[in-house]
């Protein structure tokens, strides 16, 4: 932008265009209500309503609510969809923590925890072996890593925005970052890609809500088997769950290799964490939560489950649930394979709670209520 | 607190509410700065008090530069504020630089020196209000201000938030002057100053963040090598992120000190549109490369003591200039790069002042996508995680890897950079010698309206992520 001296008292003075500027900006402002208003109509004509944005700061919010004794959940989506914080409540006499991430791996939260001093409560795990044993530097682990970001550096501008943003969010159809921010709206143009490109896959639809507490609530729609939404939703997990080709700079073996050392150092790692949340008297509990259809089998492929979420149990020797050991958890169906819908969330969460105390009534260093060897998922 | 957030949207409402009603100048002027303590101790509370210390010190030592009866006590009250000033810089930007390159250097003569890790954290736009205050005391002593005696004033004029972290670089010189008679009221300005804020953010929040920032991420965190298209896109794609970001701060701060009466100089005027560095530098992050000439390069000499002195401070100062950036020696490649291209262009000069052939219009536009491809492959540095990352970079977009690159973009990433590169150096050259006063005052009001409405609605759209701007990290 060029300026130029005018010839008022000052030495500099930018140049003002002279136009009917009154008019001008009255005008925009009228039009861009029209525009906003007009956008607004055509999300909620779409099936959008009112929620909050399940963003890194409704995160931090949640994890600075954690006291020393706090139930604290942490784990993948899974735990997000299917555990209700009333039910839980109700169960142990405090309301949990919703501390799980949609797409993440726990294990930096896990480490968060075990890194707080103050810390000494409880903390149920959701482990889906592939995202729980992700490497570093990946998607789950950078989702983690960012709302732990978040949390430690949170600034009081970032929080004052949180809580006008969730002001607006509350009345506003149309602020949904993950599916019609500008960026996410310009990602839906059906544009073709190189033959050669590695482009990773698409991260299904906008396809749940989420409350002050982080509860979620998978829609409607979602839950309707045949509905596009729920065909959209459940064909995206499939690449999603399909290991990527490895890269081309480095030897397949070798990176083989290196992926198999991170995998035992996460192995190594993890056992570290859960035995600094014991020392301080702290309880895990690790859980299985229900997967259905082909998403079964894509797991198994990654991970097998003797070797992740088997392993994970008997090196660490802590309570675990898996739900297809018990009848009165694996009835249930997953409309998209992968979350349950958010009335039987309700339900699973209750059938779930006295699998849940029994396990935290162990001695967390000896309760191993998992059967010895673990079993594939039966459904 | 950030301009695209909605904190600062608040923010700005209060104070602009408070500021015009309020009919004392000085309840104004005390207004402002507390809004401006206020808006920068949103990140940091401690460092407001970093900052109000430094501002302090050198109001102090400005009156004691102006007071001093010898030259030779002069320079020393003149050094005691260099001194301060820079130390304070070098030791929160450039402590862990400086202690990894002794242990480097130890290391070369054999000794084995482990130093510390400073954990420090680096107090957000250290760079831009040390220079602001610098500004000061540089010159008192060259006589080219006097020196105030409000100390509130002098604050506000370090402080003054729309320019606080990441400029323009405002010398005190150029506002002290505004802040002695309260401005009257003036529907134009405000509005015209609504609307560069609103220009100001669109550049930010649609182009940078929404259209180009991805794939410059994703080009510049990619480990393996690229192919030479996607090599070329994250460049083009960074070149113009980081345009639209800066200069989108700047053009936000402009407008926001408008509406309040201020007015601060441009800090950029269609740099991609440069015909040469020299005429880049005139035009790119302008309120820095004037600091560095009337600070730096003309004590040493400038031009004055031959062509091979004034290549040698040339050097010096865009050797300084990239570590002003940042505490890396990529930055200093950068900085290194610019300096010879500077260097070159004035042997260019010297050899073709007489040829009248490179006024034509075809070889001015072939010299200005020269610059800009210049330009572009010295950002490869200042961008690149390391030197090996940006070596990877140029053998890519040079078609020089021995093996065939990934192609990790897509389509539509690569159509978006495409589209707001072709616009941006487009628009840049049809602009090149005018202004956006100029244009906007030629312009019909329907399409003025319509693209104000338009950049307004879009930033609505991208519904605020809130990424902070790049510079705020320098």
């Amino acid at each position: 932008m060029h300026s130029s001296t005018s010839n008022s008292d000052l030495e500099f003075a930018r140049v003002v265009p002279a136009l009917p500027w009154r008019g001008v900006a009255l005008t925009v402002a009228l039009l861009t209500f029209a525009a906003v208003a007009a956008w607004e109509i055509r999300a909620r004509t779409a099936g959008y309503a009112p929620s909050l944005n399940d963003t890194p700061d409704l995160w931090a919010e949640q994890r600075a609510a954690v006291q020393p004794d706090s139930i604290v959940l942490v784990g993948t989506s899974r735990l997000l969809f299917d555990t209700d914080l009333d039910v839980l409540e109700h169960a142990f006499g405090k309301r949990p923590v919703q501390l799980a991430l949609a797409g993440s791996s726990p294990f930096p939260v896990l480490a968060d925890l075990a890194a707080d001093p103050s810390f000494h409560g409880t903390v149920i795990v959701d482990i889906v072996p592939a995202m729980f044993l992700a490497p570093a530097g990946s998607p789950p682990m950078e989702v983690s890593q960012k709302a732990l970001r978040r949390r430690h550096e949170w600034n009081y501008a970032q929080k004052w925005s949180h809580r006008l943003g969730m002001l607006l969010e509350k009345h506003v159809a149309f602020l949904k970052q993950e599916d019609l921010a500008l960026g996410q709206l310009l990602k839906q143009l059906p544009i073709p890609n190189r033959a050669n490109a590695q482009i990773g896959p698409a991260l299904p639809p906008y396809f749940y809500t989420v409350d002050r507490d982080r509860r979620a609530r998978m829609f409607e729609q979602a839950a309707v088997v045949g509905s596009p939404l729920q065909q959209r939703v459940a064909t995206g997990w499939l690449p999603l769950f399909t290991l990527p080709p490895p890269p081309s700079f480095i030897p397949a073996d070798k990176f083989r290799a290196m992926m198999g050392q991170a995998i035992e150092q996460r192995f190594k790692d993890t056992t570290r964490q859960i035995n600094a949340l014991r020392t301080r008297g702290a309880k895990v509990v690790f859980v299985r939560l229900p997967v259905t259809g082909p998403l079964v089998h894509k797991e198994e492929a990654i991970v097998p489950l003797a070797a992740g979420w088997g392993r994970l149990v008997q090196e660490n020797g802590v309570p675990a649930i898996n739900f297809a050991d018990y009848p009165d958890l694996r009835g249930f169906d997953c409309p998209e394979w992968s979350h349950l819908s958010a009335p039987d969330s309700v339900e699973f969460t209750k059938r779930l709670v006295p699998h849940l105390q029994q396990a935290l009534s162990s001695p967390s260093t000896t309760a191993h209520v998992a059967p010895p060897a673990a079993q594939p998922a039966s459904s | 607190m950030l301009f695209n957030s909605l904190t600062f949207v608040v923010f700005f409402a209060v104070v602009l509410a408070g500021y015009w009603t309020l009919r004392s100048w000085e309840a104004r002027k005390n207004l402002l700065l507390a809004a401006s303590y206020l808006f920068y101790g949103t990140w940091n509370p401690p460092f407001a008090l970093l900052l109000f210390a430094t501002t302090a010190l050198d109001f102090w030592l400005g009156a004691r530069i102006a007071a001093a009866g010898t030259a030779r006590s002069r320079k020393a009250w003149l050094v005691a504020s260099l001194a301060s000033n820079l130390s304070m810089l070098g030791f929160f930007k450039y402590g862990n630089f400086l202690l990894e390159n002794t242990r480097w250097l130890l290391g070369l003569a054999g000794v084995n020196y482990q130093p510390p890790h400073l954990d420090l954290f680096l107090p957000i736009g250290i760079s831009f209000y040390t220079f602001h205050s610098l500004s000061y005391t540089l010159d008192v002593y060259r006589g080219t201000t006097q020196p105030t005696r409000s100390l509130r004033d002098f604050v506000l004029a370090v402080s003054f938030f729309p320019q606080l972290v990441a400029g323009p670089i405002v010398r005190a010189a150029d506002f002290l002057p505004q802040a002695a008679q309260p401005p009257k009221p003036d529907a134009g300005r405000f509005f015209w100053g609504l609307l560069l804020m609103t220009l100001g953010l669109f550049e930010k929040t649609v182009l940078a963040d929404t259209m180009l920032a991805n794939s410059a991420e994703k080009v510049f965190g990619h480990h393996g090598p690229l192919a030479s298209l996607d090599a070329w896109t994250g460049v083009l794609a960074f070149s113009g992120q980081i345009f639209f970001d800066f200069a989108g701060y700047s053009t936000c701060a402009i407008g926001a000190a408008l509406t309040l009466g201020f007015h601060l100089k441009d800090n950029f005027r269609f740099p991609y549109a440069a015909v040469g560095f020299s005429d880049f530098w005139r035009r790119w992050h302008i309120s820095l490369s004037t600091f560095l000439r009337d600070y730096l390069y003309i004590p040493l000499g400038g031009n004055r003591a031959g062509a091979l002195r004034a290549a040698i401070n040339l050097m010096i100062v865009m050797f300084i200039g990239g570590l002003w950036h940042g505490a890396a020696w990529t930055f200093v490649v950068w900085g290194v790069i610019h300096g010879l291209c500077l260097v070159l262009e004035r042997v260019l000069r010297a050899v073709f002042k007489d040829a009248k052939w490179t006024a034509h219009l075809g070889v001015q536009i072939l010299l200005g996508l020269g610059t800009y491809a210049a330009v572009c492959l010295a950002w490869v540095f200042f961008r690149a995680p390391n030197f090996g990352a940006a070596m990877g970079l140029i053998m890519a977009m040079t078609g020089r890897l021995p093996v065939v690159g990934d192609a990790i973009l897509p389509t539509r990433d690569i159509l978006q950079v495409g589209l707001v590169t072709a616009g941006l150096l487009t628009a840049h050259w049809f602009l090149r010698d005018t202004s956006m006063e100029a244009v906007v005052a030629r312009t019909p009001r329907w399409a003025l309206t319509g693209v104000w409405t338009v950049m307004l609605f879009s930033i609505i759209l991208t519904q605020g992520n809130g990424n902070a701007f790049i510079y705020f990290q320098f």
